[in-house]
């Protein structure tokens, strides 16, 4: 083999080694490609999903924590709405106080006090009638005293047509009256717009029948139709 | 002279040999390179990612839509009791007149 043929078999060999060393050379490339695209790819997916889920978290936190401070407003809108049903029907039933006051004044009856007397009366035969004693203490406002002794008799005779029974004896309390009609100087202190109190003479049966106790009564069996009226349909009480 | 000429070519071959490695090593520095920006390009979408979700998320927490709703209810149970306080009043004097007439009227 001469010097030329020698040469050219060497650069021969020279152009094979760079040609498979730029062939590694680009498979290396084509793969460095492949594998970034992957790998990106693969390091985006997992890291979002990672991020979604935490931030999905985080919402779904604050969505729970809206709906339970609207459920709070709500409630407390509600609570507003029923305090202030509240509010109208105990003004109601202060108005009524205040007018009962006026029923056992001079002026509410025919301008005098027969009509109050004839309620007194009343009272007491509703009093006799519901303890059936033949004995009873009676206790009344100072203020009505003259009143009600005026008309004892009548209410005992009627109580006996009515029950069927012999007259009761009735003592009425002359040492411990029912509390004042209420004033304007101290309206906390304890008050009594009217009526009687009867008890059986041991005290152990007691009937109230005084114009607030009624008050009282009348209230809490009217509250439904009471709260009808004002808000159209019934309230708890 | 030939053995002179042999080394030569043995050296050329060498040569070669040396400057192919050097081609494969640059490739593989290029894709180390690469596989390093994939991560770095990748870490880079995640924050843009990250603060375009939490841009959403501060949205939604900022209460203004909440404060709205919270004073519409305000002004609805406003309203609602104004209403309650009226139509009230209209029937106020026949409860009372009703209560008055149960206290002082007997079924005895």
């Amino acid at each position: 083999m001469n010097d030329a043929d020698a040469s050219i078999q060497i650069q021969q060999m020279v152009r094979f080694i760079r040609q498979e060393a730029e062939e590694k050379a680009n498979e290396i490339s084509i793969s460095s490609e492949e594998e970034f695209n992957i790998e990106k790819l693969q390091l985006v997916e997992a890291e979002k999903k990672k991020i979604r889920q935490e931030y999905e978290k985080k919402e779904k936190q604050v969505d729970v924590r809206k709906k339970i401070d609207y459920s709070m407003q709500l409630n407390a809108s509600r609570i507003k709405v029923l305090q202030a049903q509240d509010d109208i029907v105990n003004a109601m039933k202060e108005e009524a106080a205040k007018q009962l006051l006026k029923v056992s004044q001079h002026g509410f009856f025919n301008h005098h006090h027969h009509q109050y007397k004839h309620l007194l009366k009343d009272l007491i035969v509703q009093c006799l009638l519901r303890l059936k004693e033949p004995a009873v203490l009676l206790r009344c406002r100072e203020e009505d005293l003259d009143i009600v002794e005026s008309m004892l008799d009548d209410a005992s005779e009627e109580y006996c047509k009515k029950a069927k029974v012999h007259a009761p004896e009735i003592i009425v309390d002359k040492d411990i009256f029912l509390p004042p009609a209420p004033s304007d100087d101290d309206p906390h202190a304890l008050s009594c717009a009217g009526g009687v109190v009867l008890a059986s003479r041991d005290g152990k049966i007691v009937c109230e029948n005084t114009l607030d106790a009624r008050l009282e009564v009348a209230f809490r069996n009217k509250l439904p139709e009471i709260r009808k009226s004002l808000f159209g349909k019934v309230g708890a009480a | 002279m030939d053995s002179l000429r042999g080394q030569g070519g043995i050296q050329m071959l060498l040569t070669a040999e040396q400057e192919a490695g050097r081609i494969v090593s640059a490739a593989r520095t290029a894709k180390l390179a690469r596989m390093k920006q994939a991560k770095d390009e990748a870490e880079k979408e995640m924050e843009e990612y990250r603060s375009r979700l939490e841009e959403e998320y501060q949205t939604q927490v900022s209460g203004t839509d909440q404060e709205a709703d919270a004073k519409r209810l305000d002004d609805e149970t406003d309203v609602r009791i104004t209403n309650l306080k009226e139509s009230s009043s209209k029937v106020s004097k026949d409860i009372v007149k009703m209560l008055i007439k149960y206290v002082t009227t007997t079924a005895a």
